[in-house]
C-alpha cells in the first residue's frame, strides 16, 4: 500500500491544525493575562513585554492606604458580602422556585415560564432610572443590601430556569416513593430531591457568586459612600477620567480582584463538566 | 390486614379520563392483579390506592374506613415501582431504613429490622453499597425490602418485574408470590403481562381504556372471557378470531357458515344476530391433513418450534393467520394444505359490533 505523506499523517495534521486554530483564537486573552501578571510585578515594561525591574511596589495597596481610596480590606469585605448575599438569596429562591415550576401544575405556569425567559433577555441597564427611584423610595440607595437585592432579583429568573431543569431530571417515582415511605411533601423535597439537585445548586451558587463579585454598574450607580465600595469600583477609580493612570497599580489590583474567580474555577470546573443526575435505572 | 373496596373510582387529568368508573374489592390478604395494556388506567388506579393521586370522584375504603383524603404517610402501604425508585444518594441500608426513620423508631430497632428483612431477601451482603452499584435484580430486592420493612398493611406493585430479563422475571415471580402468601399482606399488583397476572394472582381485574372490563379468578377469565378484548389479552398466543360467520339456529344445534366452511355447534344459541365472530384458543384446535366435517381449510404459513410443542401458523382462505399448538413429532411443511378442526364445545362466539361474548 502506498500512501502520501499527507495521507499517512492525516490524523496528526488534523489535530495540529485544530490546536493551532484554537491557540490563535485564545492568544489575545492569554497575552492579556501574561501582560497583566508581568506588569503588576515590574517597574515598567519595555518593548511591550520585557520587565525592567521586578518589584512589589505595585502591590502596596495591600499594606498601605492609597490616598483618596478606601481601605482595600474593607472593600474586599464589601465585595464578598455582595457576592455571598446574591448567592444566598438566589440559591434559596431558585431551589424552591425551580421545584414549584417543575412539579406543580398551577394556573399560569406556562405563561410564567415564558415570562421568565423574556425577563432574562431584558437588558438590566434599561431599568436604571426606575430602579433608582425604587431604591430611593425603599431607602436602600447607597446600601449594599440595595445592590444585593437588585442583583439577586435580576439573576433569580435565570437560576430558577436552571434549577427547574435539574428537578425535571428526577423521576416522579422517587418523590412518590418518599411519600409512601411516610414523609410529607416538604420532607421529601428536603431529604430526597435537594440532595439530588446539589450539582444544580452548585452551578447556581457559583454563577451567582461570580456575578455578584464582578458587579460594577449597579455599584457605580447606586453606591456613593467610599466605605461601601466594592473592588470593581476600586479598580475603576484608578483609570478614572481626569487622572493619570498608574498601570502598575491597576494591574496589581486587577489581579488581586481576579483571585477568587480563578480559585473558584480551579476547584469547580471539574465538577461542572460532569454534571449528571444518576442513580435511577430506567 | 385490611380489605380494600373501590367504589366507582374516577380520575381525570384535564379531559383525559384515565380511570372512568371502576369498582372492585380486594379481600383481606388477597393477591389481586390489575391487568391491561399501557394507558388503560391500571397504574393510575394503583397510585390513587397509595394516596399519591386524589380521585376525581368515587370512594376508596381500607376495611370500612374512607381513605380518599388520607395522605400516603398514614395509609400504611408499601409500594414497589417499575424503575425501583431507590434513592440514589443513599446506601442500601439507608434506603431500607428510610421508611422506618420517618416513624421515629429507635436506632437499634431500625438496624435490627433492616438486617432481618435484608437477610430474608438475600441482600444482607449489599447493605453498604449504593443503588448504582447493584444489578437490576438486586435493586428489585432492595425495593421489595424497603416496601416490606415497615410491615405495611397493603402492598402495591407497579409492574415490578418488567425491567428484569426473562429468567429473573420467572424467579422473582415465584418469590414474590411465596412472600405474599407467607406474610399474608393484602396486595395489588399492576402488570401488562398476562402470564404474571395468571400465575401470581388469585383474582385478575382486566382494564381497558380506563374501565374495568372483567374481574374474576384466572380460570374464570381464561375460560369465560367477557368480550373479545379479554379473550385476546389473556392467553399466549391469544385467542384467534375468525370474522363473518352467518348464524342459523336449529333444534339442538347452531350452524355457522362462511364460504364453504360449516361449523355445527351442538347447542341452541339464543340470539337474533345474523353474523358472529368465532374465537378459537390455540390449544382448542387440531391441524389435520384430510378434509372432514367442521373443518376450516388453510395453508401452513410458518411453524414456530418451542421445544415442548410447536405453534403452527395457518392462513385461512380469507387470509387470517390462525395460531394453533401442534405436535412436535409431526411438523407440517410450509405451504402444505391443511384443515383446522376446532373443539366445538370450547369455541367462543362474539357479537361483531359490541364485541361482547355471546357463547
Amino acid at each position: 500500500m502506498k500512501l502520501s505523506f499527507w495521507q499517512k499523517n492525516s490524523e496528526k495534521i488534523r489535530n495540529f491544525v485544530i490546536i493551532l486554530v484554537l491557540f490563535l483564537i485564545t492568544s489575545p486573552i492569554l497575552v492579556g493575562y501574561v501582560w497583566l501578571i508581568l506588569r503588576s510585578f515590574s517597574e515598567d515594561l519595555v518593548n511591550g513585554f520585557v520587565p525592567t525591574k521586578l518589584t512589589l511596589k505595585n502591590w502596596r495597596f495591600l499594606w498601605q492606604e492609597i490616598k483618596g481610596y478606601p481601605n482595600i480590606w474593607q472593600t474586599t469585605l464589601n465585595t464578598a458580602l455582595l457576592a455571598l448575599g446574591v448567592m444566598g438569596i438566589e440559591v434559596l429562591i431558585t431551589s424552591l422556585g425551580g421545584y414549584a415550576l417543575s412539579r406543580y401544575d398551577f394556573p399560569g405556569r406556562s405563561s410564567m415560564m415564558k415570562f421568565i425567559l423574556a425577563l432574562h433577555a431584558f437588558p438590566a441597564i434599561s431599568l436604571m432610572t426606575a430602579v433608582f427611584y425604587l431604591l430611593w423610595t425603599l431607602r436602600l440607595l447607597d446600601t449594599l443590601w440595595g445592590v444585593i437585592l437588585l442583583k439577586a432579583s435580576l439573576e433569580v429568573p435565570w437560576g430558577t430556569w436552571i434549577m427547574k431543569g435539574f428537578y425535571d431530571g428526577i423521576p416522579w417515582e422517587l418523590e412518590w416513593a418518599g411519600l409512601v415511605d411516610g414523609y410529607s411533601r416538604f420532607e421529601v423535597w428536603r431529604k430526597i430531591l435537594l440532595p439530588l439537585v446539589k450539582p444544580g445548586i452548585a452551578v447556581t451558587a457559583i454563577f451567582a457568586f461570580l456575578s455578584g463579585w464582578s458587579e460594577f454598574v449597579f455599584v457605580n450607580t447606586f453606591i456613593f459612600s467610599q466605605n461601601l465600595w466594592t473592588l470593581s469600583k476600586y479598580v475603576k477609580g484608578f483609570i478614572g477620567d481626569y487622572r493619570f493612570a498608574d498601570y502598575g497599580l491597576v494591574t496589581a489590583v486587577g489581579l488581586f480582584y481576579m483571585i477568587p474567580t480563578i480559585i473558584f474555577f480551579f476547584f469547580v470546573s471539574k465538577h461542572m463538566i460532569k454534571l449528571t443526575i444518576g442513580g435511577v435505572k430506567g | 390486614m385490611p380489605s380494600i373496596r373501590v367504589v366507582n373510582l374516577k380520575k381525570y387529568f384535564g379531559k383525559v379520563k384515565a380511570v372512568d368508573g371502576v369498582s372492585f374489592e380486594v379481600k383481606d390478604g388477597e393477591f389481586v392483579a390489575l391487568l391491561g395494556p399501557s394507558g388503560c388506567g391500571k397504574t393510575t388506579t394503583l397510585l390513587t390506592l397509595a394516596g399519591i393521586y386524589k380521585p376525581t370522584s368515587g370512594e376508596i375504603y381500607f376495611d370500612d374506613v374512607l381513605v380518599n383524603d388520607v395522605p400516603p404517610k398514614y395509609r400504611e402501604v408499601g409500594m414497589v415501582f417499575q424503575n425501583y425508585a431507590l434513592y440514589p444518594h443513599m446506601t442500601v441500608f439507608e434506603n431500607i431504613a428510610f421508611p422506618l426513620r420517618a416513624r421515629k423508631i429507635p436506632k437499634e430497632e431500625i438496624e435490627k429490622r433492616v438486617v432481618e428483612i435484608a437477610r430474608k431477601l438475600l441482600i444482607d451482603n449489599l447493605l453498604e453499597r449504593r443503588p448504582s452499584q447493584l444489578s437490576g435484580g438486586q435493586q428489585q430486592r432492595v425495593a421489595l425490602a424497603r416496601a416490606l420493612v415497615k410491615q405495611p398493611k397493603v402492598l402495591l406493585f407497579d409492574e415490578p418485574l418488567s425491567n428484569l430479563d426473562a429468567n429473573l422475571r420467572m424467579l422473582m415471580r415465584a418469590e414474590i408470590k411465596h412472600l405474599q402468601q407467607e406474610l399474608g399482606i393484602t396486595s395489588v399488583y399492576v402488570t401488562h403481562d398476562q402470564a404474571e397476572a395468571m400465575t401470581m394472582a388469585s383474582r385478575i381485574a382486566v382494564f381497558n381504556q380506563g374501565k374495568l372490563v372483567q374481574y374474576g379468578t384466572p380460570d374464570e377469565i381464561y375460560e369465560n372471557p367477557k368480550n373479545m378484548f379479554v379473550a385476546s389479552f389473556i392467553g399466549n398466543p391469544p385467542t384467534n378470531f375468525l370474522k363473518g360467520f352467518s348464524v342459523e339456529v336449529e333444534k339442538g344445534q347452531t350452524i355457522l357458515k362462511r364460504d364453504d366452511v360449516v361449523l355445527k355447534i351442538p347447542k341452541e344459541l339464543e340470539t337474533n344476530l345474523k353474523e358472529v365472530v368465532v374465537g378459537i384458543r390455540p390449544e382448542h384446535c387440531e391441524v389435520v391433513h384430510n378434509k372432514q366435517e367442521n373443518a376450516i381449510p388453510g395453508t401452513v404459513y410458518v411453524v414456530e418450534p418451542l421445544g415442548r410443542d410447536i405453534i403452527v401458523n395457518v392462513q385461512t382462505d380469507r387470509g387470517e393467520l390462525v395460531k394453533v399448538f401442534g405436535d412436535p413429532a409431526k411438523i407440517p411443511s410450509v405451504g402444505e394444505k391443511v384443515f383446522l378442526v376446532p373443539h366445538l364445545e370450547k369455541i367462543h362466539l362474539f357479537n361483531p359490533e359490541t364485541e361482547e361474548t355471546i357463547l
